[in-house]
């Protein structure tokens, strides 16, 4: 029924014009829901397991793989979006070439602002979800507290926000 | 040894790892990334940057810096050049393979599992304390991404800094408050950096021993 082929280009695809997160579900909810290969709930669940799994949050794709075409799918989804990155051996060989021009120094300058500005608003973004209130602020200080520390281990800090987590709000 | 380098642009603060080690210390942080990519991203400036020296902290917002060009997960992108720059090709397959390995295969249980998940009180509870904690964990991150800069718009003295300020406020504000989209920022506050920072008069490439960061490959 499914093309092993195809439905693994379809995952390069999404991966390829995204940029991480969630940024590829849109095209794979076209493709895979027109092809017949999936069905609506599966994303959900794979978002929902998305997030209690491990790594990068685009790994939810992975779950997507699982749920619709088995381990199969999911080996194929792994290598859909393992191989995208590599074309950064193409953007830092671009960079080799031009890091001895006069501007490149204030452009890498202006990029690494950027980043500090972006992880500022994740922190922010993260913080105004719908499901956070004042004891999720004092979770993160916490958090932020911990990890600045240095020296506790952050299994040990996710752990003891989800115990926070448990006898809050279960 | 198989970590050396053909060109070496800025010299390892510390002995490079073998290839098993760096097999071990992805396959650690695939593992104990819960909770997002700022979770790797901590573990990735804990275990690179301040345990083992192996990567500079300017060195590695550099990196970070080259995968937002790059399609995809970034953080899969960074892991493939800190992989590079510490083992070479092989240090690449097995980066890649320690990040991601162990998690795609607790996805796939979890995702097994998933009847039994989906309705947990209890991970729904637990999951409502880890969010807001990433966000604590990506202030952290953020910080120590901020470190390289800060110390070198403070030794450019205090109008520098308060226009760094005002670039990394304008960039927050730019992506929370009026919602316009990542790159376009990002972008425009690379051209910005270009604009501001570009010592203009003079002419000329940059002279052989003011070192920006290179590419390890490039030079076969």
């Amino acid at each position: 029924m499914i093309n092993p082929l195809l439905y693994f280009l379809l995952f390069v695809k999404a991966s390829l014009f995204s940029t991480g997160g969630l940024s590829n579900l849109p095209s794979l909810h076209q493709d895979l829901i027109g092809a017949g290969w999936a069905v609506d709930a599966q994303f959900g669940q794979s978002i929902a397991i998305g997030q209690i799994s491990p790594g990068p949050n685009g790994l939810w794709v992975i779950s997507l793989g699982y749920l619709t075409y088995g381990y199969f799918g999911a080996i194929l989804a792994l290598f859909a979006i393992a191989i995208p990155p590599f074309l950064v051996l193409g953007v830092a060989a671009v960079f080799a070439r031009i890091a001895r021009k006069r501007w490149v120094d204030g452009l890498m300058r202006g990029l690494s602002l950027a980043v500090v500005g972006v992880m500022a608003s994740v922190c922010w973004t993260i913080l105004r979800q719908p499901g956070v209130v004042w004891s999720g602020w004092l979770i993160a200080v916490g958090a932020l507290l911990l990890a600045a520390s240095r020296r506790v281990n952050l299994i040990v800090i996710l752990g003891l926000a989800g115990a926070v987590g448990y006898l809050i709000y279960r | 040894m198989n970590y050396s380098q053909d060109a070496q642009p800025s010299p390892l603060v510390s002995p490079p790892p073998t290839t098993l080690s760096l097999l071990r210390i992805w396959t650690l942080i695939g593992l104990q990334s819960f909770g997002g990519g700022a979770s790797t991203q901590l573990l990735i400036q804990r275990e690179f940057v301040r345990r083992r020296a192996w990567i500079g902290a300017d060195e590695l917002l550099q990196l970070w810096n080259l995968c937002l060009f790059t399609p995809g997960i970034n953080l899969i992108a960074l892991t493939i050049l800190i992989g590079r720059r510490l083992g070479g090709a092989r240090g690449i397959v097995v980066s890649v393979a320690g990040l991601m390995l162990p998690s795609a295969a607790v996805t796939c249980l979890l995702a097994a599992g998933f009847e039994v998940v989906q309705h947990s009180i209890v991970i729904h509870a637990v999951l409502r304390g880890v969010v807001p904690a990433t966000a604590g964990i990506t202030a952290v991150v953020g910080a120590n991404f901020a470190a390289p800069v800060a110390q070198r718009a403070r030794a450019d003295g205090p109008r520098i800094m308060g226009i760094c300020a005002v670039i990394i406020l304008a960039v927050t504000l730019a992506l929370t408050v009026l919602r316009l989209s990542a790159a376009a920022v990002i972008v425009g506050a690379a051209l910005l950096g270009v604009a501001i920072f570009t010592p203009w008069k003079g002419g000329g490439p940059l002279p052989p021993d003011a070192e920006p960061l290179s590419d390890k490959s490039s030079h076969p």
